[in-house]
């Protein structure tokens, strides 16, 4: 990797003016860049995706480790909170289970003792167009996204073009669907953002990045509300290989219920097929007022895989995403609270 | 000074034996000449003390604790570090090198330049550079500037076996007319094929492909060569071939090969693709001698994937035909070899397990702008094994036959019959899903089988030396590797069991060229080849021994005197070991033993079945059981044996549902060279493993499997997902994505 130099901030603070009196970066990804756990952040250095010239090292900061109950039924998780302790913290098993299922999919036990939440939520793509130094393609600034005509089984059915990056957080999709929303400090102060805002497609800003984060800007803290489906929450998550591998595909769903088991609201994000956390609220609102029978559930897996544009090696990931629709949602409505 | 006459040598004199063999997957005992002396003989495969039991390996506990060294761990003070700068394209022309801003960096020792101005795949090493620390190195490496002239490229079959194509290769005179397709061999009569085809009750007609296998071994290729400027270097391998490194490191080194020692202690895998120094040691060489410095350079991981070499890919296509009682009357193959710029390798159809009536084949090598395929475990033999063993059971269910039934109907060898049904009761094949994608739910569960055949016998290279010590010490030595295959283990075992000791009171020397000769360990030779060897200075040693001990044991005639539990015992007299030894000279007892032939052979036979789970509504295969009959002659180690069954049946599985080299066609370059995207099987994809040992083989001699034993697992995973969910994957790997398609649109959602 490129030499870099290290700074270790001991507040939020430092580590944004660490961030920001870094020297201007000539081209975006060579930003200075904050570490907290490292398991995304290294790779791209060492294959030179990204060079910073400056890493800010967040784990002397303290506070930023907790996971707390917010008063209202929600959660306050701590940006460097491990994805271990947040897939074994008995009160994220209980009330959300889906979230739960999301932290213990990712990659490998080692990995989730060192990746914190909000490194999962920073990560970067996956395409191995992105990840090969020697491809200069869209997201690295170059002019053309290769998977478009390429070798693309893995990339995006939704929200594709000029990028058909799929989005790599398995969290994101499940707090998506849980109504989170994420604090970001930065040099101009604080700012509180949906998470279903906080992605950005690569038609709608730029396609370098995968979200608003400004260069000197980290996350601090991500609350997800109480709400009445958090505790009849599921992710299932399709792994070609289940050992360690990213999605091809996933589901995050949450229902509520009333009486009878009818639904009175309901959350269906998927992961894997989009380059954010592809929410389908047609699907969702398919679901209300329904229960979940077999129909019901055929019914919104269709509507939710409605308008994908599959490329020329992706469109198994229409049928197998329905399935998993199916399977979530049959799966949230399970679970008792 | 005239030249006395030498005695003539006496000619020993000669006897006939019968030994078993197998020639075209047939066994059959044949007739062989060999000295006719006194020696040593295995015995009844049941009668051993040690062999053919299970035993631990001897390198278990260094392994497991991190004390065994491999090359990667070899640090040498004033070492510098080396790294390949690699070409990036497909097919380019060296057009500049500068080195001039990196030559002038920190650090950085010596800068040097491959021979090749005209690269034909991306990845080809272009020059490699050496410095104090590996980061210096890589750093080094990026401050080269390189300027290429790029040419057109294919990296695809199906586009280099057009006439439109780019070029590949220069074209070899002797037949210009050849591009990127070129005729390797025909075998049989084309037109007689057609006729028996016409007679046949059923014909299918279908393409197999299977793509570029990666060796993956955890230990990247390279080595520490440690030359300061002396009359001397050693050479720290990783290799399978210790005596296949001395002569070339000598050469680029510029010393004469007696000059060089390599060593090899400790390897983290070869699977066929570690002999020789290779173009990375070659660079080492002359780093070192340049620098008079030692100098490690390892591949890195990308390097590995893209210039180290892969099993070659195939493209098979067939046209067979089979009678209403299921013989297979007629085949015609024509077969792909996908060895890049290589000849690749493909095993002839019929594969040699089965008859095929009139066949007729033509084999051709097709080439691409990859780099080339090298010897990879059972080289061409899992390709053309999958594809074949695919064909007969579309056949199979085509006739409506049981497909254990079809194959016994076609085997040329009664030895497999034995393991079809063996393995058929093991797995409980009588419970199968009797309809392909037949059943309730999403889950399908379905049930393959097939099998292989592999030579494994050995030659006369090793050169063994057993020295007994007056303190009762025994030192087995032999300049052989140990691939992680058990070599350490069985050394020991032949000459404790010889001695009536214990594993560890015997000592094995082995892993370095200034011991005695032995053959590197490719095509599953080793154990072949090293263990009559090893067994022949055991057995001298017990003789030399015996005249020795003859005294303390009231005269006692040699032969005569046993050897077993840590005793000596004869003329009515028990002593123990370290008593009888402490009579030796000061100087001990040293035996050398040499090959001898009538102690193994070649030939062996393995039947593998599997079941599989197919989730029809995700396309995801899971697999439930492996298991695999497999014969071997003598088991020098039981437990080594299954392990390797195993490892075998694992690596097979990697290669029917997730492993396979990606490569973008316009870019002409390896998409996955790291083993995130480039899918090993791990511990979450294991199924239930059966290795088995075939004890009905009741052969006295010591066969290789370890090639035997990745074949067959492969065609009986094809066959049990079709069995399970109907449909047949014909293009390796069989992964949810081809699953989904194939499947018809009602039953994805079962």
């Amino acid at each position: 990797m490129k030499a870099f130099e290290w700074m270790s901030a001991n507040s939020v603070a430092e580590a944004i003016n660490a961030l920001k009196s870094a020297p201007t970066p000539a081209d975006p990804d060579d930003a200075a860049r904050p570490i907290a756990g490292g398991q995304d952040l290294l790779t791209t250095m060492k294959d030179y995706i990204t060079r910073p010239t400056r890493v800010v090292n967040l784990k002397g900061i303290r506070g930023l480790d907790k996971i707390e109950a917010d008063g209202k039924g929600g959660l306050r998780i701590g940006a460097l909170v491990t994805l271990t302790q947040l897939e074994e913290r008995p009160i994220v098993r209980r009330n959300f289970p889906g979230l739960s299922e999301a932290a213990h999919s990712i990659a490998t036990p080692q990995i989730r003792n060192l990746g914190t939440v909000g490194g999962n939520l920073c990560q970067r793509p996956r395409c191995w167009y992105f990840r090969l130094e020697e491809v200069m393609c869209l997201k690295k600034g170059g002019s053309e996204c290769y998977a478009a005509t390429g070798e693309n089984k893995y990339n995006a059915i939704f929200g594709g073009g000029p990028s058909y990056i799929v989005h790599p957080s398995d969290l994101a999709p499940m707090l998506v669907a849980l109504g989170a929303s994420v604090s970001v400090a930065g040099s101009e102060g604080k700012r509180i953002i949906a998470l279903e805002k906080f992605f950005t497609l690569p038609a709608d800003g730029n396609p370098r990045r995968e979200n608003v984060l400004k260069n000197d800007e980290i996350i601090t803290e991500i609350q997800v509300p109480g709400s009445k489906f958090a505790a009849h929450s599921a992710y299932l998550k399709f792994k070609e290989r289940d050992s360690l591998d990213f999605a091809m595909s996933s589901v995050a769903a949450a229902v509520a219920m009333g009486a009878n088991k009818t639904i009175s609201e309901a959350r269906l994000v998927l992961g894997g097929v989009a380059p954010i956390p592809w929410r389908v609220p047609k699907a969702e609102a398919s679901l209300i007022g329904k229960t979940l029978s077999d129909e019901v559930l055929r019914n919104s897996a269709a509507i939710a895989l409605e308008g994908a544009k599959p490329l020329a090696q992706n469109a198994y990931k229409i049928p197998l995403t329905q399935t998993l629709v199916r399977r979530a949602l049959a799966k949230a409505g399970s679970v008792s609270s | 000074m005239p030249q006395q006459p030498q005695p003539t040598p006496t000619p020993p004199k000669k006897k006939k034996v019968r030994v078993p063999r197998v020639v075209n997957g047939v066994e059959q005992m044949v007739e062989i000449e060999v000295d006719d002396v006194a020696g040593p003989g295995w015995g009844p495969n049941d009668k051993h003390t040690l062999l053919n039991h299970r035993m631990t390996r001897v390198d278990g506990p260094l392994k497991v604790s991190g004390a065994a060294i491999y090359t990667y761990d070899v640090r040498l003070p004033n070492m510098l570090y080396g790294r390949i700068i690699r070409c990036p394209h497909a097919h380019a022309k060296l057009k500049k090198f500068d080195s001039t801003a990196a030559s002038r960096m920190p650090g950085v020792k010596a800068i040097i330049q491959t021979p090749l101005k005209e690269f034909r795949f991306a990845g080809s090493p272009v020059a490699a550079v050496a410095a104090t620390t590996p980061e210096l190195a890589q750093d080094a490496a990026r401050a080269i500037v390189v300027e290429y002239e790029v040419l057109p490229h294919v990296v695809r079959a199906q586009d280099a076996i057009k006439p439109e194509s780019p070029e590949v290769l220069p074209r070899d005179p002797k037949k210009p007319d050849e591009k990127n397709l070129r005729l390797a061999n025909k075998n049989g009569d084309p037109e007689k094929v057609e006729a028996a085809l016409k007679t046949c009750d059923a014909v299918v007609e279908a393409e197999y492909y299977t793509p570029r296998i990666h060796h993956a071994c955890l230990e990247t290729h390279g080595m520490v060569v440690d030359y300061r400027g002396s009359e001397s270097a050693t050479v720290y391998a990783t290799t399978q071939g210790t005596f296949t490194i001395p002569k070339d490191a000598a050469d680029a080194l510029g010393l004469p090969e007696s000059a060089v020692t390599a060593t090899v202690q400790h390897m983290g895998g070869g699977f066929g693709s570690k002999f020789g120094i290779g173009i990375e040691g070659m660079l080492a060489c002359q780093v070192s001698k340049q620098t008079k410095m030692p100098v490690k350079l390892m591949l890195t991981r990308h390097d590995e994937f893209v210039m180290a070499g892969n099993r070659s890919g195939s493209w098979q296509r067939f046209k067979a035909g089979v009678k209403k009682d299921g013989t297979l009357a007629a085949l015609r193959a024509t077969q792909y070899r996908l060895g890049g710029v290589g000849q690749g390798s493909q095993a002839g159809q019929p594969y040699a397990v089965y008859r095929a009536g009139e066949a007729y084949r033509e084999v051709y090598s097709l080439h691409t702008n990859e780099d080339s395929s090298i010897a990879m475990r059972a080289p061409g033999h899992p390709q053309a094994s999958f594809a074949m063993e695919s064909l007969l059971d579309e056949l199979a269910y085509k006739i409506g036959m049981d497909p254990v039934a079809f194959r016994k109907k076609n085997m040329r060898d009664q030895a497999y019959h034995r393991q079809i049904d063996r393995g058929a009761r093991e797995i409980n094949w009588e419970q199968r899903n009797p309809t392909p994608g037949g059943g309730a739910g999403p889950l399908k569960r379905g049930m393959g089988c097939a099998a292989g055949t592999w030579g494994g016998g050995g030659n006369d290279q090793c050169k063994v030396d057993v020295t007994v010590s007056r303190d009762g010490s025994v030192v087995v030595a032999v300049g052989t590797q140990d691939l992680g295959t058990g070599t350490r283990t069985f050394t020991r075992a032949i000459v404790a069991e010889e001695l009536g000791l214990q594993i560890k009171d015997v000592v094995e020397r082995i892993g370095n060229s200034k011991l005695g000769g032995a053959n590197p360990s490719g095509g599953s030779t080793t154990a072949a080849s090293l263990s009559p060897s090893v067994k022949d200075a055991a057995y001298k040693t017990r003789m030399a021994l015996g005249e020795k001990f003859a005294p303390l044991l009231g005269n006692a005639k040699p032969e005569e005197i046993t050897f077993a539990g840590g005793n000596v015992s004869g003329g009515g007299k028990t002593i123990s070991w370290k008593q009888a030894c402490a009579a030796l000279p000061a100087a001990g007892v040293t035996a050398h033993g040499a090959w001898r032939s009538e102690l193994q052979s070649r030939g062996v036979h393995g039947v593998a079945f599997a079941e599989v789970e197919v989730d029809v509504e995700t396309g995801k295969v899971r697999p439930i059981k492996l298991l695999q009959v497999q014969d071997g002659g003598l088991p020098l180690n039981r437990l080594t044996m299954e392990s390797q069954i195993n490892g075998g049946m694992i690596q097979a599985l990697g290669m029917a549902l997730w492993e396979g080299r990606v490569m973008d066609a316009n870019l002409g370059i390896q998409l996955n060279p790291g083993f995130g995207d480039y899918k090993l099987p791990g511990s979450l994809e294991m199924p239930e493993l059966i290795p088995i040992i075939d004890d009905e083989d009741k052969r006295e001699v010591v066969i290789g499997i370890a090639e035997a034993a990745i074949i067959p697992a492969l065609g009986a995973l094809a066959n049990a997902v079709f069995n399970a969910c109907g449909v047949r994957v014909r293009e390796l790997p069989i992964t949810p994505d081809k699953i989904l398609m194939a499947l018809p649109t009602e039953r994805r959602s079962a």
